[in-house]
């Protein structure tokens, strides 16, 4: 606010946003790469990542290359993670596999954010019974073991990715909806708010361009610490042939196909436990890297 | 502060470095620990203790009133409660002595006399007689095909039905039985050897009515105990038992556990003793471990894929070729059967006699099979749906993954299939009632006839029933009614080859394989002979 290029015609309140966002964010980023730890997740969530955007070239099979004959082979240097009970190349499954594992993570999440967010948005602004019933919704949601709640949602579905990564976007709106909420209450406190108001703003405008961005910074951790549990929920589910269908190369079916070999074939399920354990890892350390460096209160 | 996160981080990865060591570690000791704890149990055992058997299982038993049911669960344990008139051989299904030790028949085949075993005693203190006989088989004419399934379909009907072949049931004296038949029955001995058959006390079903199965009471070597439901069922050992020195082991808990891997686990860490449906792929691991010791089932059984018959486009023969020629049978075989099986040709195995071996099977030809697609006017392929059965069968160790290679083969000449799979109640009903395009299944022999395969599987009148598929063909009809009544062996054999050959030619079914089911006990377990019908009678099994 203090040096307005008189060029720019932006309305006032908008610019007052944009000064706010910038600086937080900048320090934010400062803040991250300090942190060598939230650092090494970054790189191994940007290297799944750029597996499963890149698998297909870098695989040396399909995901369904079935050579019966050399079923169970150890890990050699023709397949380096050895290959699993239809002779197919693990290392190439495990690779496709992330674009599956991702893929659940990053949009299941990113459809439980939209809906909660709505939710948690109009229960905090609107309050009194609008809030009453959406947490109430809210409650009853949370009450249910999450892992239950996805296996009701997938059977009413039916087993199939799609509805794998329905059912976990599901289990995760009351979360983001709480969440939003609670930042939504104490946001619209903040005076420029009530300002907004009184000059006139619709309550629509004020939620999207107001309170919205302001309540977002712990969604963000929160989301990214979710793709860590909806991998964790996807490889659950597939675990059980609740989520991805043969012969996808989803790593929780990989494990459980792989159960069986367990003694005779431990390189069946070390690999994609490895690459879950790793991607996990990975969101997990970054997230809490980035709620540090969001997080007001940690500024020293 | 950096330095202390990165610290913490190390610590951490240190931490689970050191977990998953341990992890291996104690896995090492554990198996190290148990083949002791089998040690000192096995002594403890020879010096007096009660000997128990404790036989781990894929499923409970639905009804231990053998009559009321058709799973093999169930008859795993009523063919040790209760005793049939006739006995199968220990490993085969000749006919042997039971409780009748000797019988005479007919000329004309119609009329068989049995003489009892005298001094037999029900578990309740009821003699075993001519009546208790009698009375039995009154009970099950009076039944409806709802309740006592296996009766109907071994003997036809019930009452005054025509189809009932038997007549009546008459004691002649305190241990003479006889038999009328209303038309001569090829397989009529090898019916009543079945578990189902199994005689009981008449005053103890007469009291308990319906719910009998709850306290089964029959004059076989071990007593019903216990059943705590979907765990485990107790019997022990009749005192009064009419067999001298028999049972050898004071009680048996037949406990259910229904993943492979966890029921041989179990076996491994000494839970049980005796581990049924052991994956092919483990048998090389307990052939190698000297605590334990693998049993191989004789095969009596045929695992295939049936295609329904009214469900386009398997209502065409040339589809149903080529869905023969595209599946690779022997590669299904060799990988998830290790070679414990053979390739099926035919809807019954090799060791049945009037099985038909000048037939050919299909050979895996994906060539062929796009020929013959082609020809049916499908050269595009088209999309279907795959049946896998969620559980381990003994004829079919793995479905899904075995659905997984069939899959793939149909793929590589076109046809796009969807792997489904249902709960196994509903899966069974789902393909019963038609709804499926193409389902995974199964069948054991009950008695080792060919009836019990060609026409319980196969034929128009079990549409509903046990003929999945739905195939329908008069001609085969004829002929499997005709060897039903033909007491002529030779003939009848003649009969059955036809009716394979028919059956080959329609393609019904991808029949895929008979399979070698596979136990594994304790290696200081003796005198356990596995049967092909899948109930075993463990009278003689004894520990070291």
């Amino acid at each position: 606010m203090s040096n307005p290029d008189p060029k720019n015609l932006v309305p006032a309140e908008q610019e007052v946003v944009v000064e706010q966002e910038a600086g937080p964010w900048r320090d934010a980023w400062k803040n991250f790469r300090k942190n060598k730890i939230a650092l090494v997740g970054s790189v191994i969530v940007f290297f799944f990542i750029f597996l499963a955007i890149f698998g297909t070239w870098i695989a040396p099979e399909g995901i369904n290359d079935q050579k019966l004959t050399e079923r169970l082979k150890a890990p050699s240097s023709q397949y380096w993670f050895g290959t699993d009970d239809f002779g197919r190349d693990i290392f190439s499954r495990v690779i496709l596999g992330a674009r599956i594992s991702l893929g659940v993570g990053f949009f299941s999440v990113i459809g439980s954010v939209v809906v909660g967010s709505a939710l948690g948005i109009i229960a905090g602004y609107y309050g009194k019974w609008v809030d009453t019933i959406i947490s109430r919704i809210f409650d009853i949601m949370l009450a249910f073991p999450s892992i239950l709640l996805a296996i009701a949602v997938v059977s009413v579905l039916g087993p199939s990715l799609v509805n794998a990564l329905i059912a976990i976007a599901i289990i995760n709106i009351p979360n983001f909806g709480r969440l939003i909420r609670s930042k939504v209450l104490t946001v619209k406190q903040e005076e420029y708010i009530t300002s907004a108001r009184a000059i006139g703003m619709k309550d629509f405008r004020i939620l999207l361009s107001h309170i919205l961005p302001n309540s977002l910074a712990p969604v963000i951790v929160a989301g990214t610490l979710a793709i860590a549990s909806a991998i964790i929920e996807a490889a659950a589910l597939g675990f059980l042939g609740l989520g991805a269908q043969a012969p996808a190369p989803e790593w929780g079916k990989m494990l459980a196909d792989a159960r069986n070999y367990l003694r005779n074939a431990p390189w069946t399920m070390i690999f994609p436990g490895v690459a879950i354990m790793l991607t996990v890892l990975g969101f997990n350390l970054m997230g809490d890297g980035l709620r540090d460096a969001l997080d007001p209160k940690m500024k020293t | 502060m950096r330095n202390k996160k990165i610290w913490s981080f190390l610590l951490f990865f240190g931490l689970i470095l050191m977990l998953f060591l341990a992890a291996c570690s104690s896995e090492n000791e554990n198996s190290e620990g148990n083949g002791e704890d089998g040690n000192t149990e096995g002594n403890s055992e020879s010096s007096g203790e009660p000997k128990v058997l404790i036989f781990g299982r894929g499923g409970d038993s639905v009804n231990l009133d053998p009559i009321t049911v058709t799973d093999g669960e169930s008859f795993k344990v009523t063919q040790n409660v209760f005793e049939t008139l006739v006995n199968f051989g220990e490993q085969d299904t000749t006919i042997n002595p039971g409780l009748a030790k000797e019988w005479t028949v007919s000329e004309d085949g119609l009329t068989y006399t049995f003489m009892l075993e005298e001094g037999v005693k029900f578990h309740d203190g009821t003699d075993f007689n001519a009546e208790a006989v009698v009375a039995n088989f009154e009970r099950w004419s009076a039944g409806t095909a709802d309740k006592y399934y296996y009766y109907k379909s071994m003997f036809g009907g019930f009452g005054d039905e025509e189809g009932h072949v038997i007549e009546s049931v008459t004691a002649d004296d305190e241990f003479t039985v006889t038999f009328k038949l209303k038309r001569p029955q090829a397989p009529f001995l090898k019916n009543i050897a079945m578990s189902p058959f199994g005689i009981a006390s008449p005053t103890a079903f007469e009291a308990a009515g319906d719910s009998f199965g709850d306290n089964p009471v029959g004059t076989g070597p071990f007593k019903f105990v216990e059943w705590k439901r979907n765990d485990s069922i107790t019997i022990e050992k009749f005192e009064d038992y009419w067999q001298e020195g028999l049972p050898k082991l004071d009680r048996v808990v037949f406990r259910a556990i229904p993943d492979n891997s966890a029921r041989l686990n179990a076996l491994l860490t000494g839970e049980i003793d005796l581990a049924d449906g052991v994956n092919p792929s483990d048998s090389s691991s307990i052939e190698g471990d000297a605590a334990l010791q693998l049993f191989e089932r004789p095969s009596m059984n045929v695992g295939y894929l049936g295609l329904t018959n009214t469900r386009p486009p398997f209502d065409n023969k040339l589809v149903r070729q080529a869905m023969n020629h595209a599946i690779d049978k022997q590669a299904i075989v060799d990988a998830f059967f290790e070679g414990r099986a053979e390739v099926a040709v035919n809807p019954m195995p090799p060791s049945i006699s009037g099985y038909n071996d000048q037939i050919e099977g299909y050979d895996y030809n994906p060539e062929k099979a796009k020929e013959l697609l082609a020809e049916a006017g499908l050269a595009d392929g088209f999309e279907m749906e795959l049946w896998a059965m969620p559980v381990p069968r003994p004829y079919m160790p793995d479905g899904m993954k075995v659905a997984e290679v069939m899959q793939k083969n149909l793929a590589d000449v076109g046809i796009t299939a969807e792997i489904v799979s249902f709960e196994w109640a509903t899966y069974l009903e789902k393909a019963r009632n038609g709804e499926a395009d193409a389902f995974m299944l199964g069948w054991t022999g009950d008695n080792g006839d060919a009836d019990n395969f060609l026409y319980v599987l196969l034929d128009g009148d079990n549409i509903g029933s046990n003929n999945y598929s739905y195939y329908d063909s008069e001609e085969l009809h004829e002929l499997l009614i005709a060897a039903q009544s033909e007491v002529d062996e030779a003939k009848r054999n003649e009969l059955y080859m036809q009716a394979q050959e028919i059956i080959h030619e329609d393609a019904p079914w991808v029949p895929l394989a008979h399979s070698t089911p596979l136990l594994a006990g304790k290696a200081e377990l003796t005198g356990f002979l596995p049967h092909p019908t899948g109930s075993d009678k463990l009278h003689n099994v004894d520990f070291e």
